[in-house]
């Protein structure tokens, strides 16, 4: 075979918690035939190497929250042939997107003693908004077998198989019970992308979404079933969750919050129109 | 089945012996037993591991365990899990490739049956049945899967008489039981102190022979054959599947199928639990050098939105073409496919649905039968026209100027036995009998709401306290109140039209946690004419929605003036399954009907009680006849789908 030169990859972060980069630490097993497949450049958790690229592949953690990530994020992307998203922040917002239902400066105000000092952006939003992105991968954090897999399929050339099925089907192939309909257990599982293995409601859990939306997600017919039992204000809070910010259940919550008495209203949106 | 050993009657306290006889040549034992509180097939290591006690309770969306009921251990009709997973597993190792580094040659091998030794404990006749569809579908046509031929040919087959049944059930529909007949090694029919066993395989009287016991009795293998026949009238007849298959494919163009996709998650929960879907997609897990790659099978549900995905586009990118890809495989094209229809009735879709979609409604609204399907007919005490049981008026309650409630008490029990909905002929000497519904059913009289109207109901009224009132009935067709299990329920009355609703409210209180929301809107004239006015502040108490409105005003009247179908306003039913029953002045139905429907309830969940003429209240004179019905006999309670362009058409 002739020798090539290895895909330079780089793996970088916005606003997040580093535990998806770390996701890649965690692939123990395989992290020598990474290392000998691809030409890791950049990667501040596990290198003090650094590079400006050019990239083969960037894997991008993070939302962009201020704006400095928006300039970034549009620097990155010109160095890089193929931009990977990973997780629910760089995906969907991630948990800190629950801000861009609120009243920024108000809440900068009552957390910061010199809110003046404090650059941030008013939302918090996916890299899709700022960039072009070639693939993703979901989850808070992302699942190793994906991450695996990706790269496996970067290496082969091949499509990456990354399902795009309902929690449900992954349940059911490991024969664990319906929580929601054998428990009565509000489970978001499916509207939600599969990817973690059904991790919740193995535990008895519902799935709280955190690989966020399928592909044209059925959320109004869950939401509707699911609000039989609770109230506008319990529904909203399951879709406006670490995916929340993600279109289809930004539009569940709109729905939920709209249908809410009006004290809980104002109560949610905190004076700003959702 | 008569074998050679005879049908036998296991004791309940040497099943042990059977689990033993089924273990022999280190087969484990599969059945049904109960893991954190849920409903699962695995491994029954003695006798303790079966769920004694042990029941469900099912409706669409909804599923419930619960323990106490006794010793009988086979009283689980079914879980959300069938059999398919042991003879079909969920993941199954196909095969490898692997390319050699030094010259890259290539290399396949593909993975050998290895069957698990098994006896399944417990195989419903539905199950037996799905087995067999699986058996033509896999293993009976020119090519085979022998991993499932080899599986199937390792296990032992004990299957289970259905003593119960649950609400999705419509096994008798599909022709598949609840009898088992065929597809078993032996057979048990559950009765309280043991078992009736009969063998139904060469293996199977082998192992009854040598199975401790005696043979039965008359008397227990006439209380089997009874326990199954009552399941069976249990279940009912829930689907028309006569020229099912036509009927469907003749709807391909249905606005059906973009309405129930509205509701479908396309989730795959009803495919992954149905026992005969068969449909599976591979997987390749590769190094990252691509020089080892095992495929895995997987099951597949053509609900998924890359199922019928190719390079250039999706054969089926709308939700709505993958329920229908789905329905009609199942119902219809399975059929021309492998001879038999693809459903054996056991009714996991309809349960394991977490938004409760009914596959049966579906069929009914999308492939309605030709002529109206044959209505259960309960035969009323006095079926004949003249003959009318005695009741005695114990009490009569004023509650408008002109309308009081008459509490009856009859010698006739069947009177009390009646649907909320029917109605009774009433007869008095000297006058025509005339039809008014039942207000209320109570342990030893009912309740009739009359209106003085005319000469005849006048001199209902008028009847004295102890005075006899001659009825016949209960008559006709009642509320569908099963229909409304598990879904939310709109009750919409005009005027006196309450009074036939009242048994309604009646029954989903009687049951509260089984039914959805409850929103009773109730219009009437004037505030005076308002019935059952202490009634509806104590089901506002106990989870009835209760919204009234007056024509007009009246002294001490605070609250809305309007039409009833005001108090529809704003509101939306479309995300929500939603039953509405609807009783009223004809125009009022009408409107009313017209906003529901808009407001998303489809036609087929939307009941109105109608009035017509009626003398003898049986079909047999002719008075009610309107189109294809007599009301009496084939109504009063009818869907809109029912109906058609005849609702509310005058002159017919």
């Amino acid at each position: 075979m002739v020798a090539t030169r290895l895909p330079r990859v780089g793996v970088v972060k916005l606003a997040s918690c580093d535990g998806c980069q770390l996701t890649l630490l965690d692939l123990e097993d395989e992290l020598l035939a990474i290392g000998q497949r691809f030409d890791i450049v950049e990667f501040p958790e596990a290198t003090s190497r650094r590079s400006m690229g050019p990239y083969d592949v960037l894997l991008v953690e993070g939302s962009v929250s201020t704006p400095e990530q928006a300039e970034q994020i549009v620097d990155l992307r010109a160095r890089t042939k193929r931009l990977v998203t990973i997780g629910a922040c760089a995906t969907a917002g991630g948990i800190q997107a629950l801000r861009n239902w609120s009243n920024e400066p108000e809440w900068r105000a009552s957390v910061y003693p010199r809110p003046e000092e404090v650059e941030s952006l008013a939302t918090s939003t996916p890299i899709a908004e700022h960039v072009t992105v070639d693939a993703e991968l979901r989850g808070c954090p992302i699942d190793p077998h994906q991450l695996l897999e990706l790269l496996t399929a970067l290496r082969i050339g091949r499509r990456p198989q990354l399902p795009d099925e309902a929690v449900c089907a992954e349940c059911k192939r490991l024969g664990r019970i319906c929580v929601l309909v054998a428990g009565g257990t509000a489970c978001l599982g499916p509207v939600t992308q599969v990817g973690c293995g059904a991790l919740c409601p193995a535990y008895l859990r519902g799935c709280y979404a955190c690989f966020g939306p399928r592909d044209a997600a059925n959320t109004n017919s869950l939401a509707g079933w699911l609000a039989r039992d609770r109230t506008e204000a319990e529904v909203d809070r399951l879709f406006a969750g670490f995916t929340g910010y993600a279109p289809a259940f930004r539009e569940a919550s709109r729905r939920a919050v709209e249908a809410m008495q009006p004290a809980a209203r104002r109560r949610r949106t905190k004076g700003k129109a959702t | 089945m008569v074998t050679a050993a005879g049908t036998a009657f296991l004791p309940r306290e040497r099943l042990d012996a059977l689990l033993d006889l089924l273990r022999e040549g280190g087969r484990t034992v599969i059945g049904p037993t109960v893991r954190d509180g849920m409903p699962v097939l695995g491994e029954i290591a003695t006798v303790a591991d079966l769920p004694a006690g042990w029941r469900d309770e099912q409706s669409p969306g909804r599923y419930r365990l619960s323990d106490g009921h006794g010793d009988r251990v086979f009283d689980i009709v079914n879980g959300q899990m069938s059999w398919k997973q042991f003879t079909f597993p969920p993941r199954q190792k196909v095969g490898e490739m692997n390319r050699f580094a030094v010259d890259g040659s290539i290399s396949f091998q593909p993975s050998a049956p290895d069957p698990p030794r098994l006896a399944f404990l417990g195989v419903r006749a539905c199950e037996l049945a799905a087995l067999g569809i699986h058996d033509r579908v896999l293993a009976g046509g020119t090519f085979v899967d022998e991993d499932y031929r080899a599986r199937r040919d390792a296990a032992l087959v004990v299957a289970v008489q259905c003593t119960r049944s649950a609400s999705g059930c419509f096994c008798t529909s599909m022709g598949t039981g609840p009898e088992v007949r065929t597809g078993h090694d032996l057979v048990l029919t559950e009765l309280d102190d043991g078992f009736v066993v009969d063998a139904g395989s060469p293996a199977g009287e082998r192992l009854l022979a040598r199975l401790p016991g005696r043979l039965a009795t008359p008397g227990e293998e006439a209380a089997a054959s009874a326990a199954v026949a009552a399941t069976r009238a249990a279940i009912g007849d829930p689907v028309a599947t006569d020229g099912l298959r036509d009927r469907l494919m003749d709807q391909l163009d249905s606005p059906r199928w973009g309405q129930v996709a509205d509701r479908c998650l396309a989730c795959t929960n009803c495919t992954m639990v149905c026992p005969t879907c068969f449909c599976t997609s591979t997987s390749i897990s590769s190094d990252l050098g691509g020089a080892v790659n095992v495929t895995e099978r997987g099951w597949d549900s053509c609900f998924n939105p890359g199922f019928a995905r190719v390079a250039g586009g999706n054969f089926r990118p709308k939700r709505e073409d993958r329920y229908r890809q789905w329905l009609t495989h199942k119902f219809a094209t399975w059929i021309d496919q492998f001879g038999t229809s693809g459903c054996v009735g056991c009714g996991r879709c309809v349960t394991w649905c977490p938004v409760g979609i009914d596959v049966r409604e579906e069929l009914a609204a999308i492939a309605p039968p030709a002529l109206p399907a044959e209505r259960p007919f309960i035969r009323p005490a006095a079926a004949t026209p003249g003959r009318f049981e005695i009741t005695t008026l114990r009490a009569s309650h004023p509650e408008t100027p002109d309308t009081a409630t008459l509490t009856l008490v009859p010698t006739e029990p069947v009177l009390l036995a009646g649907l909320p909905g029917q109605f009774v002929m009433v007869d008095m000497p000297g006058f025509p009998a005339f039809p008014i519904s039942v207000s209320r059913y109570a342990h030893d009289h009912l309740l009739l709401t009359v209106r003085g109207a005319g000469p005849a109901t006048a001199a209902l009224l008028n009847t004295p306290v102890g005075g006899q009132v001659g009825l016949r009935g209960p008559l006709g067709t009642g509320w569908p109140i099963d229909r409304a299990l598990g879904r939310d329920v709109v009750i919409v009355a005009g005027g006196i039209g309450l009074a036939p609703l009242r048994p309604v409210v009646d029954a989903l209180l009687a049951d509260r946690g089984r039914f959805g929301k409850i929103l009773l809107a109730y219009g009437a004239r004037t505030p005076a004419d308002r019935l059952f006015t202490g009634e509806l502040t104590a089901w506002t108490d106990r989870g009835v929605e209760v919204l009234q409105i007056v024509d007009r005003s009246g002294p001490g009247w605070a609250g809305r003036v309007g039409v009833v179908t005001n108090l529809l306003d704003h509101r939306d039913f479309a995300s929500r399954p939603t039953v509405a029953f609807v009783c009223g002045p004809e125009r009022m139905m009408q409107a009313t009907t017209s906003v529901l429907r808009d407001a998303g309830v489809s036609r087929e969940r939307l009941f109105v009680s109608l009035e017509r003429h009626m003398q003898c209240g049986i079909g047999l004179c002719g008075h009610c006849q309107m189109g294809p019905f007599f009301v009496c006999r084939d109504g009063p309670v009818f869907t809109l789908t029912e109906l058609g362009a005849l609702f509310t058409r005058e002159g017919v």
